[in-house]
Order: C-alpha cells, then structure tokens, then sequence
C-alpha cells in the first residue's frame, strides 16, 4: 500500500510532466493533451463585463461600508449570552477578582501585612442568671499576638496607660482579651485567673521579670511563687501572682507592655454558691451555739452541764473551721491569680513589634505584597489556563467541523 | 446613501485583484454552477481578501493560492447556505458558450468537452479548474485544498484522466 504523502509513481509523474508542457504551450507538448488544454479553455467561463466594472469600481474604493446602517438596537441578553468572545475574558476577570477577594480576605494571607489586632471579650454567663444553685459558671478567653505594634491604642484604652518597660521600651499595646466584671450584682463572687507569657528578648528575662514584680506590688499585689533561671544570653521566669481582682485588667495591661505578650489566657468561676454555701454552713454553727448556750443556762445537773461545754468546744472548733473556709473563698474572690512566664527569645530587634517603621519593614512588607500578587495570579492561572485549553479544543474542534461541512457540501452538489 | 472607505487599497492587492479576478470568478462558477451567484461570491472573497490582507503569510503559500482557498471556503459556505434554503434543480446554461459555430469540429469538440466536465465528480471538476483555468501549480492547488503536494498532484492526474476518458467516450 501506497503512504498518503508519497510521491506518485512514475507514469503519474511523466503525464504530469506532459500536462505541465501542455498547458505552458510548449512546442513537444503532447498533441492530444495541448488540444484538450486549449478545448477546456475555450470552455471556461468568463464574468461579464459589467459585474466586473462594478467589481473594479468596488476595489478602487476600497469595499467601502455603509455609514447609513441604522444603529443597533441593544440586543437582549439571550443573544449576549450566545457570544462567549465577549462574555468569556469578561467571566473570567470576574473569576480572578472573585479569587482574589477570597485570597486576601483569607486570616492567613494578611497576617503580616496589615493590623491584627484582636480584641476578644468574653461575657460571663454564668455570672448573671445561671450560676446559682448550681455551684457557679467560668468562662476563659485568650489570645496570642504575633504584632503587637499594629494594635489601635484606643482599642484597649484601659490598657495603653502603662510604664514604659525597662528593657528599652516595646511601646506596644497588644490586643488582650477582657473578661467584663461576672455580674452586675455586686453580691455575687468571681474567681478570675490569667496566664501571660512575656517573650522579650533573652537579654531583657531578668529585667521582665523585675517589672512584673514592681507592677504587681503597685497594684497592691504579691508575688506567691517565683521561679527564674538565668543563663548566658538568656533564661526564662515563672512567676505566680496574687493581684486585686478590681485591679486584674490594669495590672494585664502593664505587664502586657513590658515586653512582647506571646500569649494571654483569661478564666473566671462564679463562686457565689460556694460562697453563699460557706456563709450558711458558718451561721448554722453559730446559731447551733446560741442554741447550745441557751441550753446551758437551762441545764440543771452536773451531767448535763459537763454534756453541754463539751459540745461548745466542739462547736467552736467548727465555727473557726467554717469561718476559715469562708474567709478562703472570699479570697478566692478578691485575688486573682496571675501566672506569668517570661520566656526570652533570639528574635531580631526589627521584630520586636515596636518602633517606627523602617526601610526594612517596608521591604518586608513590599515582599509580602508580591507573595500575594503571586499568589492570587497563580490561582487565577490555575483557573484560567483549563479554560484556555478547553477554549482550544473548542475552536480546533469547531474549525475541523466547519472544513467537514465545507467538503460535504462540495459532495453534495454531486 | 452615503459610503466611507475603511482604508485605501494598497498596490499589491490591486495588482492579485487583477490577475486573478477572471480565474477566480471561472473557479468559483465551477464550483456552483449559478452565475448569479458565482458573481456574489467571486466579489465577497475579494472583499474577504482585501480586509484580511495582513493576514496574508507568504511563507503559507502564494498569493494566488491564498486568494483561492478565500474564494473556495466562501463557495463551499453558499454551497451549504443554498442547501439549507433551496436545491438547485438543474445547471444553467452557460450563455456566453451559445452560438459559437455549431457545425465546425472545434465546436463539437469543444461541447463534448463541457459536457465531459459538467458529468465529472465535482471535486475533479474542481481541480480541472484549478489547474486550467487558474492555472496553479500542484503546490499551489494543495494549498488550495489543504492536502500535501503529491497528494494534489495525484488528484489532478486522476482528474485529467477522467476528462480524457469522458471527452472520448461516444456521446
């Protein structure tokens, strides 16, 4: 079998060679082959003279269009629709800017480039309505800055009226959640807890810590457990406080701003029915000793009299166990409970999130825009370029069905 | 009615107009057998050619096959916008080929010719046009018709020996 593209075999190419001499005019044309050139060309048809003057005249002018087409009305939106060269690049930007809002809005892709500050409040619900009987509600929030320096001042207004630190001064004020006081009642107890780790750089650890401790004292505080190890070029501290509970966001505040907060746990328990338990069991006592004093001075033998002292002492020593208990609870109420541990760290100073913003920041930042735009551009790709291919194989497909209709057509006149 | 020209014609497709508007015109009755309607064509794929002139890629083809395959797709497109509004029923006579000295032996040779030509497959009479009366190389009519050269050139052969065979077989 012959391939398709071959060239065709001898005798085919001599009469092609012959036909070719034929119709140039060549003198050793082939008799025959010269005659039936020249009787098809007597047969050829030839246009008119006046379509041809009208198609010179046309050439001349350049195939002019009529100006004086009526404007187009506006097509409805089902004839639109039937154009995919206008609505495709057009669906697609509307895809890529839909990609792109999605991206930027995305937490994890603004991080670093924008304000992060969050303010987290947590109400106590417990504290209002449900705590009661049964026993208390507690509630907890907490955060974890990454750049401080980016939060409004007069997001925590309460908080931003700090010392300066003595490592130098992180002019921060970074995004802490508050828990509002529990109730609105003022007889009812809370329990308010907070655990602040402070990373300041490894050679400011002893003078964090140093803060912490003035700060707590001039909130009329004290330190109950303390633990710092210190160690070339850095160290770590753990500290347990005992603060106000009136006074636990403004102390949060000033530490906060002692150095870079890595991250703020808050808690608070309703203790009220603890409390209000305590109290009770403290006054049963003391009316069982009334009752036990009354019963005393009624007494009228010695047996009876020795009977009774003995269950006074014995009812003394529980009023003073009581009566501690409750003093404990109440303790428990008006101290909160800080844990602070002040962790040094390596981190450029660049990074500390203070100071103004540099050169460098700037680049950083120019760099983080890039990512994104990379970013978004890709993803814009990775949706544009299947419909690329698809558009393709479209047209390639809709050209070879045109060609097949052309030559069937051709067929057909058959 | 007032007309505007979109651009002004350049020299190079004033100089193919000219040589090819005849062939073009005779290629394209070939094709649909309606002079009326050759006439339309033959000035659309001009008009075609004149506003796709940049388009124009020498190293594709010649001119003359790029004005041919133009004038071709836009026969074959009336051809199948005729076969969705109506059949054309019979071939028109060609006028200008009447009264042309009936009884010499030219003349009837010459009838047997467009006789043999009117009885082809319509794609032998299209390269028998392509071939006498555009008078394009093989390259030139594969480019035409989208082939390869040799493919063409086997085309044309077999066209040609099919028109000897007709003009001398008895009537």
């Amino acid at each position: 079998m012959r391939p398709r593209d071959a060239l065709p075999d001898p005798d085919v190419q001599h009469d092609l060679r012959e036909l070719e001499a034929a119709l140039g005019g060549e003198p050793t044309a082939d008799p025959d082959l010269a005659g039936l050139v020249a009787d098809v060309e007597a047969a050829r048809p030839a246009p008119d003279a006046a379509f041809l003057a009208s198609l010179d005249a046309r050439v001349r002018a350049g195939f002019p269009t009529e100006r004086a087409t009526p404007p187009r009305e506006p097509e409805p939106w089902h004839v639109r629709i039937r154009r995919p060269r206008i609505l495709l690049p057009a669906a697609g930007l509307a895809l890529a800017a839909g990609l792109a809002a999605v991206v930027v809005a995305l937490p994890g892709s603004t991080r670093d480039l924008g304000s992060s500050s969050s303010t987290l409040s947590a109400e106590l619900g417990g504290g209002k309505d449900s705590a009661g009987a049964a026993g208390g509600s507690s509630s907890s929030s907490s955060s974890a800055s990454s750049r401080p320096k980016t939060t409004a001042p007069s997001a925590q207004p309460a908080l931003a009226t700090g010392s300066p630190s003595p490592a130098g001064g992180p002019s921060t004020t970074p995004a802490l959640p508050t828990i509002p006081p529990s109730t609105t009642a003022t007889d009812r107890k809370v329990q308010r807890a907070a655990e602040l780790t402070l990373t300041p750089q490894a050679d400011d650890v002893q003078d964090v810590t140093d803060g912490v401790v003035r700060e707590t004292q001039a909130a009329g505080g004290y330190v109950q457990r303390s633990e710092i190890a210190t160690e070339d070029g850095g160290g770590t501290a753990s500290l347990t406080l005992r603060v106000p509970t009136a006074r636990l966001d403004a102390v949060l505040g000033r530490l906060s701003q002692l150095a870079h907060v890595g991250a703020l746990t808050q808690a608070s328990t309703d203790i009220t029915a603890t409390t209000v338990s305590a109290a009770d069991r403290l006054a049963d006592a003391r009316d069982e000793r009334r009752a036990l004093l009354r019963a005393l001075g009624r007494a009228t033998s010695d047996r009876q009299i020795a009977s009774l002292k003995a269950r006074l002492r014995d009812n003394r020593s529980q009023i003073a166990a009581r009566k501690g208990a409750l003093d404990a609870v109440r303790r428990r109420a008006d101290l909160a409970t800080v844990g602070v541990s002040v962790q040094g760290t390596d981190r450029p100073s660049g990074d500390k999130g203070g100071g103004a913003w540099t050169p460098r920041d700037a680049l950083h930042d120019a760099g983080r825009v890039l990512e994104v735009a990379g970013g978004v551009a890709l993803i814009a790709l990775a949706v544009l370029a299947p419909l690329a291919v698809v558009a393709a194989l479209a047209w390639l497909a809709a050209r070879g069905l045109r060609r097949r209709r052309r030559e069937t057509a051709l067929d057909r006149t058959a | 009615m007032e007309l505007s020209t979109s651009e002004p014609t350049t020299a190079r497709f004033d100089a193919l107009y000219r040589e090819t508007a005849s062939d073009v015109f005779a290629y394209v009755l070939t094709l649909l057998r309606d002079r009326a309607a050759a006439e339309d064509v033959t000035a659309a794929a001009f008009e075609r050619a004149y506003r796709r002139q940049r388009s124009f890629d020498a190293g594709r083809g010649t001119q003359r096959a790029w004005i041919f395959g133009i004038a071709r797709n836009a026969a074959l497109d009336e051809l199948r916008r005729r076969r969705r509004t109506a059949t054309l029923l019979a071939d028109p006579e060609d006028a200008s080929a009447a009264g042309r000295g009936d009884h010499d032996d030219d003349a009837l040779r010459r009838a047997a010719v467009r006789v043999a030509l009117a009885h082809l497959d319509p794609r032998e009479r299209e390269l028998i046009a392509l071939k006498f009366h555009a008078g394009l190389s093989n390259a030139e009519i594969a480019k035409v018709l989208g082939v390869s050269e040799s493919n063409a050139g086997t085309r044309v052969h077999r066209a040609v020996t099919r028109l000897r065979k007709a003009c001398h077989a008895p009537s």
